[in-house]
């Protein structure tokens, strides 16, 4: 449509397909552009090394430590979240499961009301059902918690920038942007979120990010009786956390997702999922 | 050009889409977005900003010394003020004497806007008897056997703390 000659033969046709053709080819270098600008976003600050010797000095980047071994199961942790952070009833951020074994390889895993009203001594209901019918041989319990993870599938997915992790590793929800979708609740494996009721936003764990940010403790980490929970600067080598790392094993949570754990357990048995 | 006009009203109208496009995006879209990461950066600030609820022991000895001396002094380490009596930060408010006058009616509805303790839940918590409670605990199976077998008269109303001071675990005679 360059040359006055096109012009006098460009029928109505034409000039709709030639304007069907500009638009794509706009539409190309428009996200082309978008692609390339949205490349140059600032990324995270974080930095990749996790551990006790990891990163520089200078940042902060906390970590979490469970030791199951240590866990008696009181629900101390839950109570104390519910509370610090107004956790509506149904609802909890962090939990306790309980784990039974049987001879013939039964696993029950039980968790009335998260452990907030702590655990009943029910084995002997639990041994009335028949295909059991034996004693238990072995259990424990598990404090559950967000994993704040490196690689967050609740971040990805959220449509509206409302799930963000800060410069420390924290994944924290901005209750001002979430118009709860619940598109997160669905992606996290560990089914740390849930859509609060009273604000209709997703809610999850934070490591009671407005304590910590004022040198406290997370609210479950300080009411541990049992000191089962460890927080702290995992780039500060002389911090207890960064201490228990070095000298444990630890285990993250279904590491075969691939989505890097900040939350670490010592004494993780392998039925625990 | 007899096609002129058509270009003309073609990007007028491209104009003004982008012209809205970029004033609706102005105002829907926060200053902030976009500084640190893909969300609003002042969210981060507002997530810290919070007051914590539970104030920690220290706090709770401002008022409560004798007590918090006899915790200290006790064996009852593990659970501090707040693991059984809950979250302080309304207790203080209320109780402080400025705001007495300004929360009459809290005062009068909840008197200490602390969690009603019991005297025996939150022993159980952590002393009840659980195949999977690590076995160093020490912990009973029954709050009416326990009471029986140490010599006691068990009732309806009997609680932990009718023999047992919480704060030092040391047996009342």
């Amino acid at each position: 449509m360059t040359s006055p000659a096109d012009h006098e033969e460009l029928t109505r046709r034409a000039f709709l397909e030639k304007c069907a053709e500009a638009g794509a080819h706009t539409f190309l270098f428009g996200s082309l552009f978008v692609t390339t600008a949205m490349m140059r976003l600032p990324q995270e600050a974080t930095s990749r090394t996790v551990g006790p010797r990891g990163g520089t000095a200078k940042e902060v980047i906390y970590g979490f430590v469970v030791d199951t071994t240590k866990c008696i199961g009181c629900g101390s942790c839950v109570r104390a979240c519910k509370a610090e952070n107004n956790v509506p009833d149904g609802y909890n951020r962090t939990w306790v499961e309980q784990y039974t074994f049987f001879p013939n390889g039964e696993v029950i895993v039980n968790s009335p009301n998260g452990g907030e009203n702590g655990f009943e001594d029910d084995l002997p209901e639990r041994n009335m059902p028949e295909e059991i019918g034996q004693l238990p041989v072995r259990g424990f319990f598990v404090p559950k918690l967000c994993n704040h993870c490196i690689d967050t599938p609740c971040i990805q997915v959220c449509p509206v920038g409302a799930s963000y992790k800060t410069a420390e590793g924290v994944v924290l929800v901005d209750p001002q942007r979430c118009v709860g979708c619940g598109y997160c609740v669905q992606a996290c494996p560990f089914g740390s979120r849930f859509l609060n009721p009273e604000t209709n936003t997703a809610d999850k764990c934070t490591w009671c990010y407005h304590r910590i940010t004022k040198g406290l403790k997370p609210a479950c980490v300080e009411y541990c009786p049992a000191k089962a929970r460890i927080f702290g600067n995992v780039n500060d080598p002389y911090s207890e956390i960064s201490q228990i790392l070095a000298t444990n094993r630890v285990q993250v949570l279904k590491s075969y997702l691939g989505t890097r754990p900040r939350t670490r357990y010592i004494g993780l048995d392998s039925e625990v999922i | 050009m007899r096609h002129a006009k058509h270009f003309v009203r073609l990007f007028a109208l491209l104009a003004v889409v982008l012209i809205a496009f970029l004033a609706v995006r102005a105002q829907v879209v926060p200053k902030d977005f976009g500084t640190l990461g893909r969300f609003r950066a002042s969210a981060i600030k507002e997530a810290a900003m919070r007051e914590p609820r539970h104030l920690g022991n220290e706090a709770c000895s401002d008022c409560h010394a004798k007590v918090n001396d006899a915790w200290a002094a006790g064996k009852h380490h593990t659970p501090q003020c707040e693991n059984c009596h809950g979250p302080g930060l309304l207790h203080v408010k209320v109780m402080s004497e400025d705001s007495v006058a300004a929360y009459p009616d809290r005062i009068k509805a909840f008197p200490k806007a602390l969690r009603p303790t019991t005297g025996t839940q939150e022993c159980l918590w952590c002393h009840l008897k659980t195949f999977e409670r690590p076995s160093a605990l020490k912990s009973i199976k029954n709050v009416e056997r326990h009471t029986i077998e140490k010599g006691g008269t068990f009732t309806a109303a009997s609680k932990c703390t009718d023999c047992h001071n919480p704060h030092t675990t040391v047996v009342k005679q």
